[in-house]
C-alpha cells in the first residue's frame, strides 16, 4: 500500500492541474471570442473584393494578368504552413504537420514558409526549404502581420519563379472540430458569388494597376481570413483539449481519493489491532 | 435633392455606411467629385482627404489607400484606414510625419524609401483634417 502522504500530495498537485487546465479553457474560450468576432468583422470586406475580382475576371476572359492567370506557368510551389505559437491544444499541429509532409512527398521541389511557432521547430531541419518565417504574433493579431506575409508571397508569385502559392491551415468548422484546408491563393481563383452586377465600368488610370492593387488586397485578406481562421480554430482546439485535461484530472483524484481513504482506514484498522492485541496480552 | 448612399469597408471594422449629397474622393488621378447619377466609375484612393457632405454639414475623414467604385448611385469604398477628425491623434501624425521626413532626407542605403514617403503622405493627410 502506497504511503499515505505521498497520496495526499499527489492529489493536491492533480488539483493543482486541474485549476490551470480549467483556467487555459477559459481562457481560449475568450480568445475564441474575440477571433470570431474579427472573422464576422472580415466578412464584408473580402466578400466585396472577391465580387469585384470576380466581375473584372467574367469581363475580361483574356486578361494576361500574372495575379489572375488561369494558364498554369511552370515552376516550383510555395506552400505557408499555418500552426500556432504554443501548444497544448491536442493534434492541432500534428495535423497540419501530416498534411504539409504528404504534401512535400508529392511536391518535392516546393518550399516552405512557415507561419508559427511549432512549424518553425518541425521543419527546423529541412532548413533548405524554408524561405520564410514568422512568428510570435498569434497573440496580438494584426492586419500588418498579414499584410506582411501577404506582400512577401505576391513578390515571390510575381518575381521569383514560383508558380503557385498554397496556404495549408486548419478552417474553423465548430469548438470541437477543425478541417484541414489546402488553399491556393495565387494565382486567385474567386470564388463565385450569388448576386453578381454586370456593370460596365470606367477603369481608372487603367484596367491592369486596377487588377493589380486588387488581386495584392484581396491577396492581404485571403491571408488575413486564414490566420483569423486558423486562430479560431486553434483556440477551439485548446478548449477542448483543456477540457478533457480537466475532466481527466477529475476522475484521476476520485481514484486516488479512494485510494487514499482506503490506506488511511488500514492504516486505522492495523493501529486498532494493534491496540487490541496489547491489551488481549496484558489481560 | 436625391440622396446617395456612402459605404466604406474596411478589414477590422465595422463598416460606415450613411446618406449624403455630395462627396470628393481623393483619387490617383486628382480629387474628384461625386454627385447624383455619376458614371458607373472604379479608381484607387491616394492618401487625402474625402469629405462627405450632407446638407449644410461636411464630414472629412483621412484615408490612405484603397478603392473606390460608383454605381447605381452608391459609392463603396474598400479600404484598409479610415480615421474621422474625432479618432485622431495629431501628436502622433505630427511625430510621424517628423519621422519620415527625417528619413527621406538622410541619405542611409537602408531606407525603404516607399514606405517612408508613404507614412509621409498618411501624416499629411491626417494633419490636413485637423486645422
Amino acid at each position: 500500500m502506497a504511503n499515505i502522504k505521498e497520496i495526499k500530495t499527489r492529489i493536491e498537485s492533480v488539483i493543482n492541474t486541474r485549476q490551470i487546465t480549467n483556467a487555459m479553457k477559459m481562457v481560449s474560450a475568450s480568445k475564441l471570442r474575440k477571433a470570431q468576432k474579427n472573422i464576422v468583422q472580415a466578412r464584408p470586406y473580402a466578400n466585396r473584393l472577391n465580387e469585384m475580382i470576380e466581375m473584372i475576371k467574367l469581363k475580361n476572359t483574356t486578361t494576361t494578368h500574372p495575379l489572375l492567370a488561369e494558364v498554369k506557368k511552370s515552376g516550383e510551389e510555395v506552400v505557408v504552413v499555418v500552426t500556432s505559437d504554443r501548444g497544448l491544444c491536442g493534434a492541432f499541429n500534428a495535423h497540419i504537420i501530416r498534411t504539409t509532409n504528404e504534401y512535400l512527398t508529392e511536391h518535392p521541389h516546393a518550399k516552405l514558409i512557415c507561419v508559427g511557432k511549432k512549424g518553425c521547430d518541425y521543419f527546423k531541419n529541412h532548413s533548405d526549404k524554408i524561405i520564410g518565417k514568422y512568428v510570435d504574433f498569434f497573440n496580438e493579431m494584426n492586419f500588418g502581420v498579414s499584410k506582411e506575409i501577404a506582400s512577401k508571397v505576391t513578390e515571390l508569385y510575381l518575381n521569383e519563379k514560383y508558380s503557385k502559392i498554397v496556404v495549408i491551415y486548419n478552417e474553423f468548422k465548430s469548438i470541437i472540430q477543425q478541417n484541414i484546408i489546402a488553399k491556393q491563393i495565387l494565382p486567385i481563383i474567386p470564388q463565385k458569388s450569388k448576386n453578381l452586377s454586370l456593370i460596365d465600368f470606367i477603369y481608372e488610370p487603367n484596367e491592369d494597376i486596377i487588377i493589380e492593387n486588387l488581386g495584392k488586397k484581396y491577396v492581404n485578406v485571403s491571408i488575413w481570413r486564414i490566420l483569423l481562421e486558423s486562430s479560431a480554430a486553434e483556440q477551439g482546439a485548446r478548449m477542448t483539449a483543456m477540457e478533457s485535461a480537466t475532466e481527466n484530472a477529475t476522475e484521476l483524484i476520485h481514484t486516488l481519493k479512494l485510494t487514499y481513504n482506503r490506506a488511511r482506514q488500514a492504516a486505522i484498522t492495523k493501529e486498532i489491532i494493534e491496540i487490541a492485541s496489547g491489551a488481549n496480552a496484558i489481560k | 435633392m436625391d440622396k446617395i448612399l456612402l459605404e466604406v469597408i474596411q478589414p477590422t471594422q465595422t463598416e460606415i455606411s450613411l446618406e449624403c449629397d455630395h462627396v470628393i474622393v481623393p483619387g490617383v488621378d486628382g480629387d474628384f467629385g461625386v454627385d447624383f447619377n455619376h458614371t458607373s466609375f472604379v479608381t484607387l484612393i491616394r492618401p487625402g482627404i474625402l469629405r462627405v457632405y450632407q446638407g449644410e454639414n461636411l464630414v472629412e475623414y483621412a484615408i490612405h489607400e484603397g478603392f473606390v467604385t460608383v454605381e447605381d448611385n452608391k459609392i463603396v469604398i474598400i479600404c484598409e484606414t479610415i480615421e474621422s477628425v474625432k479618432n485622431l491623434d495629431v501628436a502622433r501624425a505630427k511625430s510621424a510625419k517628423e519621422r519620415a521626413e527625417k528619413r527621406l532626407k538622410s541619405s542611409s542605403e537602408k531606407i525603404d524609401y516607399r514606405r517612408a514617403e508613404a507614412s509621409l503622405k498618411r501624416a499629411i493627410a491626417r494633419l490636413a483634417i485637423c486645422k
